[in-house]
């Protein structure tokens, strides 16, 4: 790791330098024991911030999508001769590049406003995993030893198994490397576990109707309306959110449990053939609201159907802009 | 487009609970009056059979 730290501020500080970036984002240490916190640098000095470990949880191609559009509207009052153009190098793994793909593909911004820089990925911890792993005590140290987890907490140390402390999302990664890069920096991370990735969704499938629906109900009653996932969810981009609009008002903004469920389900819908199991809008939740189990059936379904799987390849156009002959019509109505 | 997000919020619903026969899809052209009434027939009588919906109600 220390080694990929080095690669990787000695690859930004070269790219700032030569100006073939304006503004590169990464992580860099958290201000809480075990955390990385995204980092915006236009310094080259600054690249000495930048780290890449099991603590970087958050998909950045949320901000490279943010900061492009940023600059294209405010682009908008210049003169079109004196238009600039702003490139943007990311700290990319795996589902980062899957959702810039999905950008590109989506047409939200050109392959050369983004550099990627390309990570291998062997999962990150999820703190709330983390946290229940400690009794839900007080983090005050921690650190990384091989694979083990090394945290103090008020009652003493503990050592924990990094596999035991990582999100769902990573143990079951099918594209823990990036799918595209114009750097790639360090060695090609080992797969993870694949063929496992939908084994939770068939036992949820399994249950019954009215089971299924206890369990949606509960978590989604969880759910405080922050939006945090849309917030932190690489393909939640809209200009106007369904939510804020009032003309007309899609859902409700008041406490009643139908609308909050209501909320839920546009935005997980939202993402058909769009999520790209990042896990960003569940590390985000202040509830610990299980989103994923809903995302992962979309993702499924999508697979199952289209066989597509959101921003694997830029060829694979997205699902829902095509159509195809024998798509299955067995959900049509034929009395 | 229609087609294949129907086809996936057909499932989805199903997935979270909601009984699968309230969410129907069919094609029918302007022309096809017989076939207009068969559909909303098939479609009453399903309904029927579940009940009053209670799931994703909201009471005001």
């Amino acid at each position: 790791m220390e080694n990929i730290d080095k690669k990787l501020r000695e690859e930004a500080k070269r790219l700032l330098e030569e100006k073939k970036v304006d503004v590169l984002i990464g992580y860099e240490t958290g201000t809480l024991p075990l955390t990385a916190t995204p980092c915006f640098i236009t310094n080259p000095e600054d690249a000495e911030k930048l780290v890449w470990n099991a603590f970087c949880t958050q998909n950045l191609a949320k901000f490279v999508h943010d900061l492009i559009s940023q600059h294209r509207e405010s682009q908008k009052r210049v003169k079109p001769e004196d238009r600039k153009k702003k490139v943007v190098g990311v700290v990319a793994r795996g589902c980062t590049t899957r959702s810039i793909v999905l950008h590109l593909q989506e047409r939200q911004y050109a392959r050369d406003e983004v550099v990627i820089i390309g990570v291998p990925c062997t999962g990150y911890v999820d703190r709330k995993r983390l946290s229940a792993l400690v009794g839900g005590e007080d983090i005050q140290e921690g650190a990384l030893e091989g694979d083990q987890l090394v945290v103090r907490t008020p009652g003493g140390e503990k050592r924990i198994p990094l596999k035991d402390a990582l999100a769902g999302n990573c143990l079951t990664c099918r594209f823990n490397n990036p799918i595209m890069s114009d750097v790639m920096i360090g060695e090609q991370a080992p797969p993870m576990n694949p063929d496992q990735e939908y084994v939770e969704i068939e036992a949820f499938e399994n249950l019954s109707t009215e089971e299924r629906w206890a369990y949606f109900t509960k978590e989604m009653a969880k759910c405080i309306r922050c939006y945090a996932c849309r917030q932190a969810c690489p393909s939640c981009y809209c200009k106007t959110c369904f939510v804020e609009q009032s003309q007309p008002q899609w859902v409700g903004l008041g406490e009643d449990a139908t609308d909050t469920q209501v909320f839920q389900l546009m935005r997980l819908f939202h993402m058909v053939g769009r999520c790209v199991d990042c896990g960003s809008c569940v590390s985000v939740c202040p509830m610990g609201v299980d989103l994923r189990k809903f995302l992962k059936k979309i993702d499924k379904d999508v697979f199952e159907l289209f066989e597509n799987r959101a921003g694997s390849s830029m060829e694979d156009a997205p699902p829902l802009s095509r159509a195809k002959e024998h798509d299955k019509e067995d959900f049509i109505f034929n009395p | 487009m229609a087609r294949r997000k129907f086809a996936t919020l057909k499932r989805f619903l199903d997935y979270i609970g909601l009984e699968g026969d309230r969410t129907i899809f069919t094609w029918i052209s302007a022309s096809e009056g017989e076939r207009f009434a068969n559909v909303i027939k098939g479609v009453t009588a399903k309904v029927r059979a579940l009940g009053p919906a209670t799931k994703l109600v909201k009471k005001l």
